[in-house]
């Protein structure tokens, strides 16, 4: 057992930190947040000439031939300094299906793109009820011809308006069960009848209502085999659930170490607040919190990464990120007393993106249930 | 970064699986964390020799001492499995084991390793250790220790009183704190370690009963005994460091042990709930006790992660600053949960006497429940754990 990273892993994480202390300050974060868009192409354009995009690519697509624990560390920084933008849903959500399920025509024609930094993605699953279950998935395609026609609407969909193509989960027939009959689009999000409409969320991130109306997607367009997609959309939200758990745990720790340091320079009663007992072990807590979502993400990268991913300790993760990311940003705050409830303290822009990232694969109740069946409840 | 079990570790999980099968009744009440392990000492005894034969019982300590230099990771491992199957006698005491014999590698001297390791790792009751630290006035404070030991020619004459020693009526041997030094500038100055032959004349041990009524610590009075002066540990007032460094020992072997013991009370709690039905319902069917079991397992995730991230750091060579506590922590809080989550899945028959043929998962639950509460105020309470990991891992200033 070995709970090291590697020289290359260390360098990756120093290189991510020193660009996004540069590039990507607080105030940057707060100017983004005001922008349309959502994000900065300028540093969209550095971080593409990184490698970050296509850092788990084959070299052949333009990538740098990373492994899956070498994407979480990035993710990790990023979530640490809450980057914003659409890296998430470009990556996370579809280049990672691409390049596993992708034919060798989409491969190369989508994933240079996305090394390059010229394409933005995301992905349409969720439906009425925002939840992860195949049953939801009511958007149906029809063939006709060579082409399918795509009718109905999506919620939740990260990014849309400044996406190139949207991969969006369809019905494309009914089996017995709900996961049978699924299939994926790989549609062009500025293409004729695809309508957007955004809903304001208070993590200031960019989600839409997509609507498609007799949208037509050549067959050519399909990832991988029609009607078994749902086995796309498992190997899709497992990623995700980590590459979240990683900008979560990321984003833990700067909570705390804001927090700590605040502890030790804030005085009350003639004395840091940091000498108190009180407070003192509210940060003990927060610290065993921010491990704990740390151990348990290396430990689900770790298994992506060496091609036998675990439900239950991804699950195990994401869950265990959910509750905790949460609770330190609400002891974060009321340790920083009143300053951590205002506009122009940093803890806001993390406390304020709890909740897009508890539903992101998988709020914790779909985590629990996933562990009891584990547990062979 | 690599999580896998080798294959050698694999297979010592094999062999404890198939060791407990072999050597354990099939009807042995699983209450241990009420009782600590010195109820049936005989029974107890019996099981450490048969570690000890099997190179298990200090498998991580040099050959030339009786182990087979295991890897801390392999002692990790055993430790969980242990516990997971309940096996008894593997601590010799309580002490011997898990800090004697590590201390006196690390601050003893070759005289006393030669005398006092072959003997704790023979797994004979002459091997069996207590420690002597608590006083009525020294518990968080611990510094604050009076029992004295004043230099007499080749001797030491100890006068004092020590409180809560587990294992003390079982003990040949204790792992005494006195204090050497009254005038030292700060209270953890003049502290020294000596090793007091438990049948010395002017040792005297006292039952104190915990509130089930069972016999696991003791107050211990010391009236003029007289301990050789070759039985000092390292050096004179020098003994505050050996005794931080003997804690951090204890509380890292709590994370494994409350895993393994857990992770089997978890087990068997989601079988029985898949077995009893409530008002019509299966309990496995009951949505919030799916999520309070899927919640303890996690956090046993967590657990188990945090001993091997603290076995690995140790093995390389780093000394660990606030690891200990945290898994202390940790530890404390999953037996509380897994006590109360389990007390509630038995419902009605959670308040049976764990002894009692009416009891279910053999008393294991009741034993938790009952045990938790005293597991989490030894080796340090959260209080004083969590201060140790806000000034030494957070660098917040000193609270006392």
């Amino acid at each position: 057992m070995d709970f090291g990273f590697t020289e290359e892993q260390d360098m990756l994480r120093i290189s991510a930190k020193d660009f996004l202390a540069k590039e990507c300050p607080k105030a940057k974060i707060r100017e983004i947040d005001k922008d349309e868009r959502g994000y900065d192409p300028q540093m969209w354009r550095s971080m593409a000439e990184l490698g970050w995009m296509g850092l788990i690519f084959p070299e052949e697509y333009g990538g740098m031939g990373a492994n899956f624990t070498d994407l979480v560390i990035l993710t990790e920084e990023m979530g640490r300094n809450v980057v914003p933008g659409p890296f998430f849903s470009t990556i996370a959500l579809c280049a990672l299906p691409l390049l596993e399920y992708g034919s060798r025509e989409q491969k190369t024609k989508f994933l240079p793109l996305i090394a390059k930094g010229k394409a933005i993605w995301t992905i349409a699953l969720a439906e009425s009820s925002g939840k992860y279950d195949a049953s939801e998935v009511k958007l149906h395609a029809v063939l006709k011809g060579t082409n399918y026609v795509l009718q109905g609407y999506k919620l939740f969909v990260t990014d849309a308006h400044v996406a190139d193509y949207i991969l969006v989960v369809g019905r494309t027939g009914e089996g017995k069960r709900p996961e049978d009959g699924i299939t994926l689009f790989i549609v062009d999000a500025k293409g004729p009848n695809v309508e957007m409409e955004a809903i304001p969320t208070i993590g200031g991130d960019r989600q839409f209502k997509v609507s498609l109306d007799k949208v037509v997607v050549p067959k050519d367009n399909i990832l991988g085999k029609v009607g078994s997609g749902w086995d796309i959309v498992d190997f899709i939200l497992q990623r995700a659930a980590v590459l979240k758990c990683a900008e979560m745990s990321g984003a833990c720790q700067a909570v705390l170490d804001m927090t700590s340091s605040y502890a030790k320079e804030r005085i009350q009663f003639d004395r840091p607040i940091g000498s108190f007992q009180a407070v003192q072990h509210k940060l003990a807590d927060m610290l065993i919190d921010a491990e704990a979502v740390q151990y348990l993400l290396y430990q689900a990268a770790w298994g992506i990464s060496v091609g036998s991913p675990s439900p239950w300790q991804i699950s195990a993760a994401k869950g265990k990120a959910n509750e905790a990311y949460q609770r330190i940003c609400i002891e974060a705050i009321a340790t920083h007393g009143a300053i951590g409830y205002t506009m122009d303290h940093d803890i806001g822009l993390y406390y304020r993106r709890v909740k897009a990232a508890q539903f992101v694969a998988g709020d914790t109740d779909l985590h629990r249930e996933v562990i009891a069946r584990g547990l062979g409840l | 970064m690599d999580f896998r079990l080798s294959e050698k570790e694999l297979a010592l999980k094999e062999e404890i699986r198939k060791f407990a099968e072999a050597e354990l009744p099939p009807d042995l009440v699983r209450n241990t964390l009420i009782d600590g392990e010195f109820r049936d000492f005989e029974f107890e005894v019996s099981m450490s020799k048969k570690l000890a034969q099997r190179g298990w019982l200090v498998m991580s300590w040099p050959e030339k001492y009786g182990g087979c230099c295991a890897s801390l990771l392999e002692q990790t491992i055993y430790e969980m499995e242990i516990a997971y199957w309940g096996i008894p006698g593997a601590w010799m005491g309580i002490s011997g084991i898990q800090w004697v014999g590590p201390c006196l590698m690390m601050f003893g001297t070759e005289g006393q390793r030669e005398k006092y390791l072959p003997l704790i790792a023979s797994g004979e009751k002459d091997g069996v250790w207590c420690t002597g630290y608590s006083e009525p006035n020294a518990g968080s404070d611990f510094a604050n220790i009076r029992t004295r030991a004043v230099r007499d020619g080749d001797d030491y004459i100890i006068n004092g009183q020590k409180v809560w020693t587990s294992a003390a009526h079982r003990a040949r041997w204790c792992w005494l704190a006195t204090r050497t030094d009254l005038n030292a500038a700060k209270k953890h100055h003049g502290i020294s370690i000596f090793i007091v032959d438990m049948k010395s004349p002017g040792v005297t041990v006292n039952p104190i009963l915990n509130y089930y009524g069972r016999h696991h610590f003791n107050e211990m009075f010391f009236d003029n005994v007289r301990v050789p002066a070759s039985n000092l540990v390292g050096e004179e007032n020098k003994g505050w460091y050996y005794l931080m460094q003997s804690l951090a020992f204890e509380r890292r072997s709590l994370a494994p042990t409350t895993y393994g013991s857990l992770k089997r009370i978890l087990e068997e709690l989601a079988e029985y709930a898949g077995q009893t039905e409530y008002e019509g319902q299966l309990l496995s069917q009951n949505p919030v006790i799916r999520a309070k079991l899927a919640d303890l397992a996690i956090d046993l995730e967590v657990l188990k992660m945090f001993a091997f991230q603290l076995a690995c750091r140790i093995s390389q060579g780093q000394i660990p600053v606030y690891e200990s506590s945290r898994n202390k922590i940790m530890s404390d809080e999953v037996m509380k949960r897994g006590a109360i989550t389990g007390a509630e899945i038995l419902g009605i028959y959670s308040q049976v006497d764990p002894d009692s043929e009416w009891a279910k998962l053999k008393g294991a639950i009741q034993g938790a429940y009952l045990g938790f509460p005293g597991q989490a105020i030894a080796a340090g309470t959260a209080e004083v754990e969590k201060s140790i990991i806000a000034q030494f891992r957070l660098g917040l200033p000193k609270s006392y």
